[in-house]
């Protein structure tokens, strides 16, 4: 199975690379700088409260319950409930302030994804997959809120915690410091081997988890087909071999890594035993007084519970930087289609001079030296055999890809230079593969135009006579048609997509087979109107009906990538090429 | 969007789906507790070996690296077992979680059409995703908490032992923390259900720019889209924060509450050691082991949190489950009469449509109960002898698709009964009905995979002779071997690398290869140019020679594939005959067909065929 993007040797997410997706993700925080100052001072004040603790059971040991001082153990335990209470409200703002950055963090990120995706050519889309697309903007970016949710705040509060034990400790005694510390190049030790592998395992991991989510999307999307031929035990072995390698990706996950927290574990405890050895030899030498000793031995347990909810921390937070490098694979694809600084003019002709075309990730050319140029206001056909690049030409001529040589302009301007605005303005294409929101009718006309009334719609429906059908459903115009338009008849969908061309008003309309579905009544009738529409403006249909060609003041025959002829009706009949063939092998097909 | 009332019903009944997912896995959850049970005594031991090693390695100065020793050896135990219990812990609860996925997967697949007309894709994924996520991570701490509570049972025991005053004073708190505990999921299981059920609407958000970015682009609606991802991403946030604002209140204090445990043996304990009834080591071993249940009690506190998230996510995922899928095999199925010889559909592939009534479910709105939009089909009659085809000509959405539906039974027909070979469609199982029925969708959906495996759908063993061979028929052969790896070629995402009719001329080679006694052509060659239609049209003939087939066009040229055309208006057949003939007689054919002859439009136009022309069927 073709796998987008798999794990390469290049994508090893080392700890170089986690420290600059780390790096990149704190700049991407500044907006929220002020909010994570305020965290971090809380997480600051909870912690330190919770280190007084041993601090203060050992002054209370050593000054007064030694001494038998009760006044000491009572002041003791009175600041101890203090700072407790402080510790607690500390602990509470942070909780909030935590999250307020994190949650800001994450949308900023949802939103800056999504508008980078947005801002992509086609060919980008041609290249992921749309279940890897939703797994980055949903399960990439969630498996970071887990992370923002607690993970961030106990990774904090453990470096903290750590921090502060060990200056603790150092200023209790340094050489119980070292004796407990003994332990501490195994430690890094591991943590290296540790790290190396489990980032590993985790691109392995996201990688799976975007190609299950695939699997799953492309399942539901081809449902019908699938149940239509009885299918759905294939389609489920297959689901089942694509999840079974995710789980196992998982387990190597686990494996790689589990060791580490038992030996983080084991370690913390031994340390806790050479600082006792070492101690007791030391109060015996009379260096330092059992209190100390006691002390540190809690503190001990205070530092080594963090260095492991930090292991433990580690993966959430390279899971996270697995996703995060994975999303800014995304943001760093730089759209191969950027709007220039040019607005197009009001009209003009659109002119395709010496196009070549090959589709991104394929090799040989579908488009050779085709030049047309569509006059103001004309009306062009483009026919041709299946598979001659009609849609190609229309797909070039609205932008939505760049020609690979040659160039298109509209009044005179290169597309490329035109700003996007303008461009989406000028020229609007419907193209072939028709799609049809979750909402309403209403909805879906208005994606052409954001700010049009309802009147607006209801005119752009009328004018293609497809507003009285539509208000017959049970909600008339806002009646859903659910996801991907399943409510409605094929033909009512096209209806629907051609309502969205009639409610803008571009100078270039590029019509993809946009009738292809309707019965020749109705496309009579969608025709006319559109003629009315669409008078003085250019307009350039694909079609496959003699009707709808005829209409055309020029013909253009693609065949093979090229631009085979061009002229009117009568002048290609005449030509007696190619035309002349099919307008032949359309009067053949009527068997009247 | 499932409302939080009716989940919170639900969630009663989501337990018993864990329960059952989880007894399949019960001895290796067993195994790891007992690992869990193994690491705790480990975990006990080493404080109590410090408190010895400090009371008497070095307060009574002997033995004291025999104690270190001993403690040593403690730590190992807990480590190993530490990473034992991890290891199965989390195992197991990836486990659980890929078996819920192959179980959601496998039941979405087998729900019924009319549910995934409703159902949204965002909304399923992340079920499969984020939800099943939010219960495997609630099964990770079942172990770990099972052994967790051994721990703190035990801690408790020996602290009473030592001294049950003190220890009653130590634990006095705890108590609390289940109480805050319980209330504390309480109040966040709404807060959590909010935030993801917004995560799923902004899945289906995204799911419907990436599918539709041709019409985005080609209308420059980027802004729009834009926009609506701002307001679920802004929706998000919001319900985190107000998640964030119950757990800001009571996770601190969950934490905290220990603490109070440590100022009291602090102050009563030593009070205690100064008046000489205790040992200070006793009084370490107190602080100890308080601060040993610190950690496990905050586990206990998390295993709260995501026990809810996990309930909240049973819950959505048990939605699903539940559906049972409308359209079910029957309890005795009859099989479909076969005959003897080399072609087994020879001879057979009878259709009888009989006074066939259908509507659309509408959806359910408890406000206006009944506005129906009529029915789709209204006593429609069809007869196909076996070998027979068949032209369905009518207006859009004049129901002729539906008709192809109602065979598949994608939907039920709510009255009449339709049957093949004399058999009610209902009488088989649906594996045998689809099998004997292929069907070309009017919307050609591929498969991101091969083009062998995308013909091959049906039977993926085909061989490379059948696979060409229906290549060829369908008229995809010489396209095919154009293509960089011919017929190994990856497709894009449902087939959008392909041009519009090489997408069509794959999905015929798809249902060609199925070799069905019945064929059904939704509008197949819409998009295939007519120079090349004559082309399929011959080898079309093959195809349907001797096959039952049913033809849904609006073009003559496919039209003519046919013996017969029907005229479907009003949701009965109108008018049934031989292309050329209705031409001629039936003025309202003339009218779907927009016949070009002059005279004929004129004659239409006087008949008063065209009012009724592009008024949909279901408006009476
Ligand atoms: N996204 C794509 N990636 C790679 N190749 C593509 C892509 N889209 C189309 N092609 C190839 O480019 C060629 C031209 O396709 P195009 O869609 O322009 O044909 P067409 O003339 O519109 O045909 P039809 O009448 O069938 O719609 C075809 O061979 C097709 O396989
Ligand atoms: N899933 C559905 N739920 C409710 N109504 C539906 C559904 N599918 C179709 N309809 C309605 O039923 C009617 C018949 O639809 P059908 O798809 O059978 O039409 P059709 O004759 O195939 O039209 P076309 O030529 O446009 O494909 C239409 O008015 C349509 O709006
Ligand atoms: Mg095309
Ligand atoms: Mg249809």
């Amino acid at each position: 199975m073709f796998r987008m993007g798999g794990v390469t040797d290049e994508d090893k997410l080392d700890s170089e690379t986690t420290k600059r997706v780390l790096r990149r993700a704190v700049r991407m925080a500044k907006p929220f700088r002020r909010t994570i100052a305020a965290a971090l001072g809380f997480v600051l004040v909870s912690t330190l409260g919770l280190l007084m603790g041993p601090i203060i059971v050992k002054f209370a040991i050593d000054n007064g319950i030694d001494d038998g001082d009760r006044d000491v153990l009572r002041n003791a335990v009175i600041v101890y409930v203090v700072v407790v209470a402080i510790a607690y409200a500390a602990s509470r703002q942070q909780y909030i302030f935590v999250n307020r950055a994190g949650e800001g963090f994450l949308r900023a990120l949802r939103v800056r994804t999504f508008d980078h995706i947005q801002k992509q050519s086609l060919g980008f889309f041609d290249r992921y997959q749309s279940g890897v697309l939703i797994s980055r903007m949903t399960a990439d970016v969630e498996s970071m809120a887990e992370l923002v949710q607690w993970g961030l705040l106990q990774f904090v509060a453990a470096l903290f915690l750590i921090v502060i034990a060990l200056i603790l400790m150092l200023t209790l005694s340094w050489q119980l410091t070292i004796a407990a510390l003994l332990v501490m190049p195994i430690i890094i030790i591991a943590s290296r081997k540790f790290q190396r592998d489990s980032n590993q395992a985790y691109l392995e991991v996201r990688e799976r988890v975007g190609q299950n989510l695939s699997e799953l999307q492309e399942g539901i999307a081809g449902v019908r087909v699938v149940q239509a031929y009885a299918q759905e035990g294939e389609q489920t072995r297959q689901f089942v071999s694509s999840n079974r390698s995710l789980y196992r990706s998982h387990v190597h996950s686990i494996r790689v890594s589990t060791w580490y927290f038992g030996l983080v574990e084991a370690l913390g405890v031994i340390a806790s035993g050479l600082a006792i050895g070492i101690g007791g030899w030391l109060v015996n030498r009379g260096d330092v007084t059992i209190g100390t000793v006691i002390a540190f031995v809690l503190l001990l347990a205070q530092l080594f519970e963090p260095v492991q909810q930090l292991s433990q921390l580690y993966n959430t937070v390279q899971s996270s930087a697995a996703a995060l490098d994975k999303l800014f694979g995304i943001l760093d694809t730089e759209p191969d289609i950027e709007g220039g600084d040019q607005a197009l003019p009001d009209r003009g002709a659109l002119v395709v001079d010496d196009v070549g075309f090959t589709y991104p990730a394929t090799t040989t050319p579908v488009l050779r030296d085709v030049s047309i140029t569509v006059a103001d206001g004309e009306r062009l056909a483009l026919v041709g055999p299946t598979g001659a690049g009609k849609s190609t030409v229309a797909k070039l001529m609205a932008r939505l890809y760049d020609p690979t040589v040659g160039t298109i302009s509209f009044g005179g301007v290169d597309l490329r230079d035109a700003t996007l605005d303008s461009l989406r303005h000028r020229v609007v294409v419907v193209p072939q593969e028709g799609f049809l929101f979750g909402g309403s009718i209403a909805d879906n006309v208005r994606i052409a135009r954001s700010e049009a009334t309802d009147d607006d719609l209801r005119r752009a429906l009328d004018a293609i006579g497809a507003l009285e059908r539509f208000e017959t459903f049970e909600d008339g115009i806002h009646t859903e048609v659910r996801e991907r338009g399943s409510r409605l008849s094929a033909g009512e969908r096209q209806l629907v997509s051609l309502a969205r061309a009639a409610l803008v008003d571009p100078a270039v309309l590029v019509l993809d087979e946009a009738t292809s579905s309707l019965d020749p009544g109705t496309e009579v009738i969608v025709e006319r109107a559109l003629d009315r529409l669409m008078v003085g403006r250019t307009t350039v249909v694909v079609a496959h009906r003699l009707s709808t060609i005829q209409n055309a003041d020029r013909i253009a025959v693609i065949d093979a990538g090229q631009l085979a002829e061009l002229g009117t009706h009568d002048e290609l009949v005449d030509l007696g090429g190619r035309y002349a063939a099919l307008a032949d092998a359309w009067a053949q097909s009527l068997p009247t | 969007m499932p409302d939080p009332d009716s989940s919170r019903a639900k969630a009663a009944s989501t337990w018993p789906l864990l329960w059952e997912t989880l007894r399949a896995q019960r001895r290796n959850l067993l195994i790891g507790t007992l690992i869990g049970l193994a690491w705790s005594v480990g975990k006990i031991a080493s404080p109590l070996l410090i408190r010895y090693g400090i009371d008497r390695g070095i307060d009574e100065g002997e033995w004291l690296w025999l104690w270190v020793a001993l403690i040593a050896i403690a730590g190992m135990v807990a480590g190993f077992f530490t990473a034992l219990r991890r290891f199965f812990a989390f195992r197991e609860a990836r486990w659980t979680e890929a078996r819920l996925r192959e179980r959601l997967f496998s039941h979405i697949m087998s729900l019924h059409i009319g549910y995934h007309d409703r159902a949204q894709t965002g909304q399923l994924m992340s079920r499969s995703s984020s939800d099943l996520n939010q219960i495997q991570m609630f099964v990770v701490m079942i172990p770990i908490t099972l052994s967790n509570l051994a721990m703190v049972t035990a801690v408790t025991v020996i602290l009473l032992v030592t001294d049950w005053v003190l220890a009653l004073l130590a634990l006095a708190s705890l108590p609390l923390i289940q109480v805050a505990g319980r209330r504390f999921s309480r109040s966040i299981h709404p807060a959590v259900l909010a935030v993801q059920a917004e995560q799923a609407e902004l899945a289906t958000v995204v799911e419907e720019s990436v599918g539709g970015v041709r019409v985005i682009k080609g209308f420059g609606a980027e802004a729009v889209q834009a926009e609506k991802l701002r307001t679920e991403a802004d929706d998000i946030r919001r319900e985190s924060i107000e998640a964030a604002r119950i757990r800001a209140k009571f996770l601190p204090a969950m934490e905290l509450l220990p603490q109070v445990g440590l100022i009291a043996v602090l102050w009563f304990g030593g009070n205690q050691v100064i008046d000489g009834d205790m040992t200070l080591g006793t009084l370490v071993l107190f602080n100890v082991f308080v601060a040993l249940l610190v950690f496990p009690l905050r586990m206990i506190g998390m295993t709260l949190a995501f026990a809810q998230r996990a309930a909240v996510a049973l819950g959505r995922v048990n939605e699903v489950l539940d559906i049972s899928s409308q359209v079910q095999d029957p309890e005795r199925p009859e099989s479909l009469p076969t005959v003897e010889g080399s072609d087994p559909n020879r001879g057979l592939g009878a259709v009888s449509f009989r006074e066939v009534s259908f509507a659309y479910p509408a959806d359910v709105r408890p406000a206006e109960p009944d506005n129906d939009a009529g029915p789709v089909l209204d006593g429609f009659d069809l007869v196909l002898r076996p070998g027979e085809s068949v032209a369905i000509v009518g207006a859009t959405g004049s129901g002729k698709s539906t008709v192809a539906r109602l065979l598949v039974r994608f939907y039920d027909a709510d009255s009449g009964s339709i049957s093949i070979d004399g058999v009610d469609v209902r009488s088989l199982t649906l594996h045998d009905l689809r099998r004997a029925v292929g069907i070309v969708f009017e919307d050609t959906l591929l498969f991101h995979d091969t083009v062998r495996a995308n013909i091959a759908f049906a039977d993926p063993d085909a061989d490379q002779e059948r696979v060409e061979r229906a290549a060829r028929l369908a008229g995809a052969h010489d396209f095919v071997m154009g293509l960089p790896d011919a017929y190994d070629t990856m497709l894009g995402e449902r087939g959008f690398s392909l041009s519009g009719g090489q997408r069509q001329r794959i999905a015929i080679a798809r249902a060609i290869l199925a070799d069905p006694r019945i064929l059904v052509l939704d509008d197949a060659t819409s998009a295939v140019d007519p120079s090349k239609e004559h082309e399929i049209r011959s080898a079309m003939s093959t195809v349907m020679d001797g096959r039952t087939t049913i033809v849904i066009a609006h073009r003559p040229g496919t039209i003519a594939l046919a013996d017969t055309v029907v005229l479907l208006d009003g949701g009965r057949v109108v008018a049934r005959g031989p292309h050329a003939d209705l031409l001629v007689d039936e003025p309202r054919y003339r009218d779907v067909l927009a016949a070009m002859d002059a005279d004929a439009d004129a004659e239409a136009d006087e008949a008063g065929g065209r009012t009724d022309l592009g008024s949909p069927v279901g408006g009476d």
